[in-house]
């Protein structure tokens, strides 16, 4: 049953957020999951709200220009060919499609709103 | 491309066939998804929804890619690093999964040719569609259950306990004992186990006061470290336990962990020990921290976390040595306090109903104050069940005519189904008006309360040792407890609470409630200490040590159960009664029971007594339950009444499943005690075959069965475990919306047959979700036949009285006599009086209070005039479980059983005159036999059964003690079944066929006062010493206190303040026995002890039985009984010293 119990490799930490978690594997192939290739570096474990013990789950990997060790929630990171954390989107903002302008910067917005 | 089009004609991804195919490339066998599993499922039907998607942004698309690409353009001028993303945007890259199913992509690409001649099979674009739906999904899960993780983590961190993580986890290192000090909403019950397991410790036990809490402790904080699907957290509580060998914590009962104690001193299996709600002061948390306390000294390696609420830390603190205290704030929302005291005119005195209309003010006030929509509900803190419904009967009026309000009340002795309402949502508009016991102050949570009334009253047991009799009446409430109900308005959000009581009644309130331990019989614990070897009880180092007098008490009561010797060890039975989980008058008849022979029944007997009633007070008036319930009413006392609903509950089970749902309803049963009854049930029983009680029933399991059978139960098993998988993973469903008449149907619908209840419950989808988890459950945990095999055994009258001499000698001295003027008066009006206890009457739920004639003695056979008034060979006695005084003393739980016949089996102390015509049971019965030779032969028969009982009980137990090889039972070397059956025998035709005509009547205080002649200055010794040399079986000395002889421990004689004493020498008449030559002057006491060693042992010499005998004894006698000689096999009706005769000619 408990197969995956007590295999974490390490303690994922988000450099931003510091969202916490245990990780079983790291690289672009979740274990177990025969045709499912990542894109990018991950952290990642089994998830932990399905039943199923081959189940992923992604909790996180480097920007691909700073390299920090950024969690996939959209309040810190997001993927466009490439993993970004946020702060890099930021920066490099023109350089993204509209729609990932726009979504940033609506963002931006609301956090404001909800800061004031 | 017009190939293409004509194909994509004919694809259709509707078609189970297309989808089919498209299975075979991306579901396989080993794929992540898998064809028929419920992801599977899932992915079509996002599949459906993306498709849709897709589709309407095509429409509007040709607008926006035109502007993406000149944003493109932008991009390029001023960017110093470029990035190299693509120019135009692709939903596809914000995905970071891709799938290769390239095998199967290019087995089909080889194909193409040929499958494009054909006119189906899905194309390049089609696997391409499909691929992209399944990446969007999977990235969709990925987003959920990240969401889910990060959402946790959210909470936790905003927890108040939060910011101490590290300082907890540093003390806990460094100190044997911490104190962790927060109120409620602080997080520290499910965060500091966490804290702990997550700094490396393995073996943590956190405990908790109640069973419930357990469950859900282990499940929300299986979930919050992520293991929800594991088992590193798992609880144990008396019938379940999710723990396996990876658990790292465990939640568990304060109970359990005192029972894991007594098995392993050491509690070697843990690291840390939490010890959660320690301010609550339960019995057993008391003496749980008192164990521990002398535990630490000897495990320098265990550390003992306690956890309480902010409420007397230095007294758990000073008592662990200074131990460091933590102190973690609340979170709390500011609660506004009104108090709004009771006018004089509204205070109900004591006989009187409460006055609503206090009440009533508080729902008016908040309708006026606060608007409908502000949602908020009210919870009403009212001391007892009888207040609950007098309130809620006024708030309903209230509530049917503003159509603001749901009136739910909540206690325990409502079903569950009913308790479980006040969890439901309330509709738009409408408030909930919860009316509740205390119970909701800290066992039942409920969010959404903002108002809170208090009536600042509680019901509270108390035990009176005088009376032996417990109490619950009503008290003020603490000044914690003030707080703590004040506490449940804030839990969600700012809230008001209404105090009916005035400042300065609150500041008069005691600080704390009075602990558990100060206020119950402690039996139970006195003989717990003594078997884990605690040494003396009264000094032992409680927290808050209780009255000596109620230790007191409680040795007194295990002596009188003979649970403790008269040096105060424990006797065999006792060290067997501490084992088991039960009250000692339970443990008790549990092993009497399995000495008889009787396991079955007195196992569902003994389980039925320990768990709650399940009949439903509230459908006792309701006509259809009563008419349904009659069948199981047995008139020989309630806990036949028990055993007869449990034995056609099983039917039912057996015969129909989980129709015994609607089979309880229709009686207003509650099945979950019925539940709880045949898992303790199970447990009993492997407790008595564990101490070799019991026989194991090996030949049962070794039975061949054939092999289709196994398969099918095999089946049948893996089944079930499915559904119980399944059931556990929709548990978190939703609470369903109340409707505004709930309050009304209250009582009414657990009586009804309707269908409506269940099918309320039901939900939309399929009949899988219908299903009954307790039936589930009972499947998967036992054998519906053979239970079905015992509980269709109906009892002979035989076994019938033997069962009830078990129950009597396992509730004695908890007896009760009725009242001589009882046949006289009203059934309402029946009067009972224990020992220590005048006046008592039996609780409406027991079936003699609806059918007290039983009990009477009938008319016609008491004689009414002159000396042999009341003389009647059917008086009976009450055998009672509780005595509990509420308005009145309520006897509960009654048997009724022969009053000279069970006296003299099992009674402490029997008291005689010189001729045995006056035979005083314990000092307050007193029995009136005229006919002192009879009196003599029914004392001496009662003699020799109650040594022989007690020989081969005995025996049993060291047979059985935990140390022998099991399963010796019936069939060791030391008790013979031979043996067992006669004994059995003799004590059924002493229960039945004693034919003696006595009075019965309760001495009063003085009588009792003046009842024995005391030491003699010169007592009978050579009369002693004549029976003693006699009879070595039976030691007769004078009795240092009572006077008159000791025959043995409970039998004295002749000890008795009478007129006869002074001639007790003339007693002395010339008898000659009738079988060996003694011809001489002898005492009646002389002549019984004569007669019982007289007897030639029966197993010698066998020989013929003259038939002389046998016509000459059919004379007609009333003393005559059924007598079974062993050596020439028959059955005969003859008198005791025709029996004697009879015997004696076997001899010669």
């Amino acid at each position: 049953m408990d197969f995956t119990e007590g295999s974490a490799l390490g303690v994922f930490t988000c450099e931003l957020c510091e969202l916490s978690s245990p990780y079983s594997f790291y690289g672009q192939k979740p274990p177990n999951t025969r045709a499912i290739v990542l894109l990018e570096e991950c952290y990642g474990m089994k998830d932990p709200f399905s039943p199923e013990r081959e189940k992923f789950l992604v909790l996180g990997s480097k920007c691909c220009l700073c390299s920090k060790t950024v969690c996939v929630g959209t309040d810190c990171s997001l993927f466009y060919t490439k993993r970004f954390c946020l702060p890099c989107v930021r920066d490099h903002l023109h350089q993204f499609p509209e729609q990932v302008q726009n979504e940033v910067l609506r963002k931006k917005s609301v956090q404001k709103m909800s800061a004031s | 491309m017009s190939h293409e089009r004509e194909k994509r004609q004919s694809w259709d991804w509707d078609s189970p066939q297309c989808r089919a195919q498209l299975d075979e490339v991306f579901f396989r066998q080993h794929d992540y998804i898998q064809t028929g599993r419920t992801e599977h499922k899932e992915f079509w039907t996002f599949f459906e929804r993306f498709q849709r998607f897709k589709t309407k942004k095509e429409m509007s698309a040709p607008k926006s890619s035109r502007q993406e690409s000149h944003e493109g353009k932008s991009k390029k001028k001023s960017g110093s690093v470029d990035l190299g993303l693509p120019k135009d945007y692709d939903a596809r890259y914000r995905i970071n999964i891709s799938v290769c199913s390239k095998d199967i992509e290019e087995r089909l690409g080889g194909s193409e040719h040929r499958r494009r001649r054909e006119t189906s099979g899905p194309g390049r674009q089609e696997i391409t569609d499909c691929r992209l739906a399944l990446l969007h999904f999977l990235d969709f899960n990925q987003k959920q259950s990240f969401n889910k993780l990060s959402k946790l983590r959210r909470e936790q961190k905003s927890l108040p306990i939060f910011q101490y993580r590290d300082r907890i986890v540093e003390l806990v290192r460094t100190h044997p004992v911490v104190v962790v000090a927060g109120d409620t909403g602080c997080g520290k019950s499910t965060q500091v186990p966490q804290y702990l397991m997550a700094s490396g410790i393995d073996h943590i036990a956190c405990t908790q006061p109640r069973r419930i809490a357990c469950i859900s402790l282990a499940k929300r904080v299986s979930f919050e470290s992520l293991n929800q699907h594991g088992s590193k957290v798992g609880y144990q509580i008396r019938f379940e336990t999710s723990r396996t060998t990876s658990t790292k914590l465990l939640f568990m009962t304060e109970g359990l962990l005192l029972r894991q104690i007594q098995q392993d001193a050491s509690l070697g299996q843990y690291q840390v020990l939490i010890v959660d709600e320690v301010h609550e002061r339960h019995l057993h948390c008391d003496f749980l921290l008192g164990v521990l306390r002398s535990l630490l000294p000897l495990r320098t390696d265990l550390r003992l976390v306690l956890m309480s609420a902010t409420i007397n830390i230095k007294l758990f603190s000073s008592y662990f040595n200074d131990a460091p205290v933590l102190q973690v704030p609340g979170r709390l929302f500011p609660i506004q306090v009104i108090y709004q005291p009771i006018p004089p005119e509204e205070q109900a005195s004591r006989s009187e109903k409460l006055d609503p209309r206090p009440y009533l003010r508080v729902l008016q006030g908040i309708d006026q104050r606060y608007p409908p929509e502000e949602r908020g509900d009210l919870l009403l803190f009212l001391s007892g069940v009888a207040e609950i419904s007098t309130i809620q009967e006024a708030c309903q009026t209230y509530a049917t005519h503003t159509q603001r309000w749901i009136v739910l009340p909540l206690h325990s002795t409502l079903s569950l189904a009913q308790q479980d309402k006040v969890f439901d949502i309330a509709p738009p508009g409408v408030r909930k008006c919860i009316i509740s016991t205390n119970i909701a102050e800290t066992s039942v949570t409920i969010d959404g309360v903002r108002f809170v009334v208090d009536s600042g009253k509680v019901k509270e047991m108390s035990f009176d040792p005088k009376a032996k009799m417990q109490r619950l009446q009503e008290f003020w409430i603490s000044r914690a407890s003030s707080e703590q109900r004040k506490g449940r308005a804030g839990r969600t959000g700012p809230g008001v609470c209404y105090r009916l009581y005035s400042e300065s009644d609150y500041d008069a309130f005691a600080s704390y409630p009075v602990p558990e331990i100060h206020r119950v019989a402690l039996d139970s614990l006195i003989l717990q200490m003594m078997s884990m070897g605690l040494g003396d009880p009264r000094t032992f180092s409680f927290i808050d040590p209780p009255p000596a007098s109620s230790i007191q008490t409680a040795v007194t009561y295990l002596r009188e159960q003979g649970a403790l010797d008269e040096h105060g060890e424990l006797t065999s039975i006792g060290r067997l009664l501490a084992q088991l989980p039960v009250d000692v008058v339970i443990g008790k008849m549990l092993v009497l029971g399995s000495v008889f022979k009787l396991v079955e029944p007195v196992l569902t007997v003994a389980a039925a007594l320990s768990v709650q009633s399940p009949f439903l007070r509230s459908a006792q008036h309701n006509p259809d339950c009563s008419t349904a319930r009659q069948p199981l009413n047995s008139n020989q006392g309630d806990p036949f009444t028990l055993m007869n609903t449990f034995n056609a509950w099983v039917q039912v089970k057996a015969d129909r499943g989980s129709g015994s749902r609607k089979w309880c309803r229709r009686r207003g049963l509650e099945e979950q005690r019925l539940y709880e009854m045949v898992n303790l049930r199970r447990q009993f029983k492997e407790l008595l075959r564990s101490h070799g009680l019991l026989e194991d029933d090996m030949g049962r399991r070794t039975e061949p069965q054939d092999r289709a059978r196994r398969r099918e139960r095999l089946t049948e098993r893996q089944k079930l475990h499915r559904l119980k998988r399944d059931h556990e993973l929709q548990e978190n469903t939703k609470r369903k919306v109340l409707r505004l008449e709930e309050g009304l149907e209250g009582d009414a619908s657990s009586g009804s047959d309707g269908e409506g209840a269940s099918s309320s419950k039901k939900r939309k989808d399929g009949a899988e979700q219908t299903v009954d988890i307790q039936e589930v459950k009972f499947k998967l945990r036992h054998n519906v036949n053979e239970l079905q095999e015992a509980a269709s055994a109906d009892l002979s009258s035989r076994q019938q009285s033997l069962l009830k001499l078990v129950l009597c000698r396992g509730l004695y001295p908890q007896l009760a006599m009725p009242d001589e003027h009882n046949a006289n008066r009203k059934d309402s009006e029946q009067v009972f009086h224990t020992r220590n206890k005048q006046g008592v009457v039996i609780h409406p739920t027991s079936v003699f209070a609806s059918d007290p004639e039983v009990l009477h003695v009938p008319e016609h056979e008491s004689s009414e005039f002159g000396a042999d008034k009341g003389q009647s060979n059917r008086h009976q006695l009450l055998a009672f479980v509780t005595l509990l005084e509420t308005n009145k003393p309520y006897v509960s739980n009654c048997v009724r059983i022969p009053a000279l016949q069970a006296l003299l089996l099992v009674a402490n102390s029997v008291d005689t005159n010189a001729d045995c015509s006056r035979v005083v049971v314990d000092g307050w019965l007193e029995l009136g036999l005229t006919d002192g030779d009879t009196a003599l032969k029914v004392i001496s028969s009662a003699l020799t059964l109650r040594g022989e009982w007690e020989r081969l009980l005995q025996a049993q137990l060291r047979q059985g003690g935990p140390g022998s090889s099991a399963g010796l039972g019936l069939s060791g070397p030391k008790v013979s079944r031979r043996e067992l059956e006669k004994l059995c025998e003799g004590l059924v035709r002493f229960l039945l066929y004693t034919e003696v005509s006595y009075s019965l009547r309760r001495l009063t205080g003085l009588q009792s006062q003046n009842l024995y002649i005391g030491p003699q200055q010169d007592p009978d010794l050579s009369s002693a010493s004549v029976l003693s040399s006699l009879f070595p079986g039976m030691k007769a000395e004078p009795d240092p206190i009572k006077g008159g002889l000791r025959v043995c421990s409970y039998f004295t004689y002749n000890c008795l303040c009478d007129s006869k004493d002074l001639y007790s020498e003339c007693l002395r008449t010339f008898w000659s026995c009738p079988h060996c030559d003694l011809y001489m002057p002898l005492t009646p006491l002389e002549r019984m002890q004569h007669e019982v060693t007289c007897r030639p042992p029966e197993e010698q010499q066998p020989e013929e039985e003259p038939e002389s005998v046998n016509a000459s004894s059919s004379s007609s006698s009333a003393l005559t009984r059924l007598y079974h000689c062993d050596i020439c096999n028959k059955d005969l009706t003859l008198t005791s010293t025709e029996i004697l005769k009879h015997k004696r000619q076997h001899l010669s």
